[in-house]
């Protein structure tokens, strides 16, 4: 196969090399966090290039001819992204971002890069001439962002770039809402540990945008949030929180303690209230579901039929 | 009796009270304690009727002495099983259901057992448990029983994050006669003291805020409790009585201009007790209970005055479009209107434009021309605002006659193609399905001839016992103007808006 180009190359200059633009496609993948893909991002500024897709490394589906390039995590580049983006854009990006970021979307990273890039654009795009605040404007003659010019692109959400970052944002955020709404904890102690704990199956990796929310209100017992979906546990020890991925550590569970009594009458008597609170006359299945999907009963208390359902799950296991 | 088996008799005896909300105050968290509480208030669990579980909704006892008509839980009826919470019990209960994020706080209602002031002091009790002993943070919304003397309504207020008094019926007739323990007097003196001592409250609050005198205080002195940060809210009974919808919304658009109420609940009449003077049928009003609420919405948020909503000549919001198609359909020279430079005011007369939709318009509008595509972006229901709006000059509803009875027909087609809402009000009865099981226990629908005349009989009775008592009692007024109101339809129930507790200012 090698003598082939040569010998074309020596007969007839006939065919010309593609032209790379179109050709050279290029994929990012990064490890799946934040600061991953800020990182892609930032690489995506330094190494002049505009990848097509920008994805977590198991999740990347490549496509043809295009070329993959694996970019390590850089603590210092994300925030420097971050930073960079808040000042510009404002903080309701900042957060579309980062809500972005824990989507299980396909093209969410790519919607994340494309939004950025769109948004630092549009900075350029300023007129300072006719601004009247120019004399007195920390960002005049382009040195810095403009403060009138901060939270525009996100808000222009008829663009493409901007609405699908904006509709992620959206659906991440009501994940996290469901989830305030229905953890459910179950107070577990034996031998010395004492620890309220609640098992989560969101459509998205939400776990660390909820942690602040019931540190603040249950900040009076150590808790664990655990994620089943994508094997991700919050874990609060009374002081701060922290993250921990599970992924193969299958014995976890195992070193749960057992259900308190005292646990065993609180689901008791909520599933009884539950049960006695709803008004037959008014029977509406239909609009419970609406509210509450059925993806989230199997952790609900008051949706099993016995207490026993809810014992974590490795003592049926054996 | 166990806790769980007085939980179950005393959440079964409060479930009628509709209101079950936990919005109006944000409170952070403190270190060492539990609990807060957002501005959006957070619904834990949705009961299978759809209604939502955010406060544990309890009674603290069922026991009671008033013996109203309606309630399930009256004095002569005596096959309700009764019990009463230990302030101890009910608020370990909280607490335990609190850190199981079951509930977003607790909401205490009462049986009046003995006297109000006796059933205040025991809510006091328990909720003294949960501040300050507890230290808890999160929501609280109290029942504050008519009658109870100044003094512990103070003191609940400052325990509690929302006060609420049962309006339960919405005139003084009604009232009279179906709950003839309470009165207008003993109904609205309460709530203009709570009205009254939540604005010197905040008034307070503000001037020790703005710091303009320095005065040697002092240091870390306690903090009073605010006055019911949350406001105030009230309930009524709709579908029992034979008041409209006009009385009812006119009713509630005063309670909030002069009461400044948070809420007004409508909940629609359902049967627990047989009485000769209520209706005895099954066919509860949702509908009717849903458009007042779309009613309610409109003065609220989307700038509606209560005579744009309804009028006398119709004092009945029509059941078939939603208050403010009607009111479009009424107007139709407002339209349309073009939502590229219309003001938001404008932008929220228009169906299927919502406050969320015409606030993102706003946004949206600063950047780019909108158009068909850029509106359904947004999350407009294009489908029944397109015959209101023009975008950029062009109207949305090219094609169709700009009539109002064409609009009419468009307007009121069911929705997604009748696919919509309860299953068990889309089967036919008798009729066979091979794949969808209905589950739901049959029910009448609200204008079946059997129910209007259950009701109509119903409304008799009452006209004829008010036209009784009225005169055995002495009170003269009130049994000329029902006797007026006897002649009267229904549906023309206009002159007895005069009497009811409309005159609260």
């Amino acid at each position: 196969m090698e003598h082939i180009p040569n010998a074309s190359a020596e007969d007839a200059p006939a065919t010309p090399s593609p032209p790379p633009d179109i050709y050279d496609e290029v994929a990012y993948a990064y490890d799946g966090s934040l600061e991953g893909l800020l990182s892609a991002v930032f690489a995506a500024y330094e190494r002049h290039e505009h990848p097509t897709d920008i994805a977590p490394e198991e999740r990347l589906q490549l496509r043809l001819g295009q070329r993959v390039s694996l970019i390590p995590t850089d603590q210092d580049r994300a925030l420097r992204v971050m930073g960079t983006l808040r000042r510009q854009c404002g903080r309701a990006a900042a957060l579309a971002v980062t809500r972005a970021a824990c989507s299980d979307e396909p093209g969410a990273g790519t919607a994340v890069y494309r939004f950025v890039r769109y948004a630092i654009d549009e900075q350029k795009h300023r007129a300072c001439e006719h601004c009247r605040k120019r004399a007195s404007c920390a960002g005049r003659g382009g040195m810095g962002p403009c403060p009138k010019q901060r939270g525009r692109a996100f808000s222009d959400i008829t663009h493409p770039a901007v609405e699908r970052l904006f509709r992620i944002s959206r659906s991440v955020g009501q994940e996290c809402e469901h989830m305030r709404q229905f953890v459910r904890f179950q107070h577990l102690a034996g031998e010395g540990a004492d620890v309220w704990f609640a098992r989560v199956n969101p459509k998205a990796s939400v776990v660390p945008l909820i942690m602040d929310h019931f540190v603040e209100r249950l900040g009076v017992q150590p808790f664990i949030i655990y994620d089943e979906v994508h094997h991700l546990a919050g874990v609060y020890d009374g002081g701060d929180w922290q993250l921990v991925n599970t992924e193969g550590a299958g014995d976890l569970e195992r070193a749960l303690p057992d259900r308190t009594a005292d646990e065993a009458l609180m689901s008791e008597a909520w599933r009884t209230f539950y049960k006695s609170v709803s008004i037959d006359a008014r029977y509406h299945p239909e609009l419970r579901r609406q509210f509450m999907p059925k993806r989230f009963w199997k952790n609900l208390t008051e949706l099993q039929e016995s207490p026993a359902a809810l014992r974590p799950r490795y003592a049926e296991r054996g | 009796m166990n806790v769980i088996e007085k939980l179950e008799i005393l959440a079964d005896a409060a479930k009628y009270d509709v209101a079950c909300t936990s919005s109006g105050v944000q409170r952070a968290g403190k270190a060492g304690q539990l609990g807060a509480a957002t501005q959006a208030g957070c619904c834990h669990s949705f009961t299978p009727d759809g209604r939502c579980v955010t406060l544990l909704k309890v009674l603290m006892t069922n026991v009671c002495v008033y013996d109203c008509c309606y309630c399930v839980n009256r004095a002569s009826n005596a096959e309700a099983p009764r019990a009463a919470f230990t302030p101890r019990e009910l608020a370990d209960l909280t607490i335990g259901f609190y850190r199981r994020n079951y509930i977003e706080g607790l909401f205490l209602s009462s049986g009046v057992a003995g006297c109000p002031d006796r059933t205040t002091e025991l809510m006091i009790a328990a909720l003294r448990i949960l501040r300050e002993e507890y230290g808890f943070r999160g929501y609280i919304h109290t029942k504050a029983i008519p009658g109870t003397s100044v003094e512990l309504i103070d003191e609940l207020g400052r325990l509690s994050d929302r006060l609420s008094v049962n309006l339960e019926l919405p005139s003084r007739q009604s009232l009279g006669l179906l709950a003839p323990n309470k009165s207008r007097a003993s109904i609205l003196a309460p709530m203009r003291h709570i009205c009254d001592s939540i604005a010197d409250d905040a008034e307070s609050r503000s001037l020790a805020k703005k710091r303009t005198t320095v005065y040697l205080t002092k240091k870390n002195a306690r903090k009073a409790r605010a006055f019911a940060p949350a406001g105030q809210s009230t309930q009524m009974i709709v579908g029992a009585t034979p008041e409209s919808d006009y009385q009812i919304l006119n009713l509630s658009a005063a309670l909030y201009t002069h009461l400044s109420l948070k809420r007004v609940f409508f909940s629609a009449y359902l049967p627990v007790v047989a009485d000769p003077l209520l209706p005895a049928t099954d066919a509860v009003q949702l509908n009717r209970e849903h458009r007042l609420y779309q009613a309610d919405w409109l003065l609220r948020f989307y700038g509606f005055n209560v005579s744009e909503i309804i009028d006398e000549d119709n004092p009945f919001l029509a059941p078939d479009v939603d208050p403010k198609a009607n009111w479009a359909l009424n107007h139709l020279d407002f339209f349309p209107v073009e939502v590229n430079s219309a003001p938001l005011e404008a932008l929220l007369r228009v169906p299927g434009i919502g406050v969320r939709g015409a606030k993102l318009i706003c946004r949206a509008r600063r950047q780019s021309t909108l158009g068909e595509a850029e509106l359904r972006k947004l999350g407009i229901a294009y489908k029944r605002a397109r015959y209101f709006i023009t975008m950029n000059g062009a109207w949305g509803g090219s094609g169709i006659d700009f009539s109002r009875e064409a609009l009419h027909a468009r307007l009121s087609a069911p929705i997604d193609g009748g696919r919509h809402g309860r299953r068990a009000d889309r089967a036919p009865a008798g009729q066979m399905s091979l794949f969808e099981t209905v589950e739901a226990p049959p029910v009448l629908p609200e204008t079946s001839p059997d129910a209007a005349t259950a009701r109509e009989v119903a409304f008799a009775a009452q006209r004829r016992a008010l036209e009784t008592t009225g005169t055995a009692d002495g009170r003269q007024a009130i049994a000329t103007e029902a006797a007026s109101a006897t002649e009267r339809s229904i549906a023309d129930g206009r002159k007895t808006l005069d009497s009811p507790l409309l005159s609260v200012a």
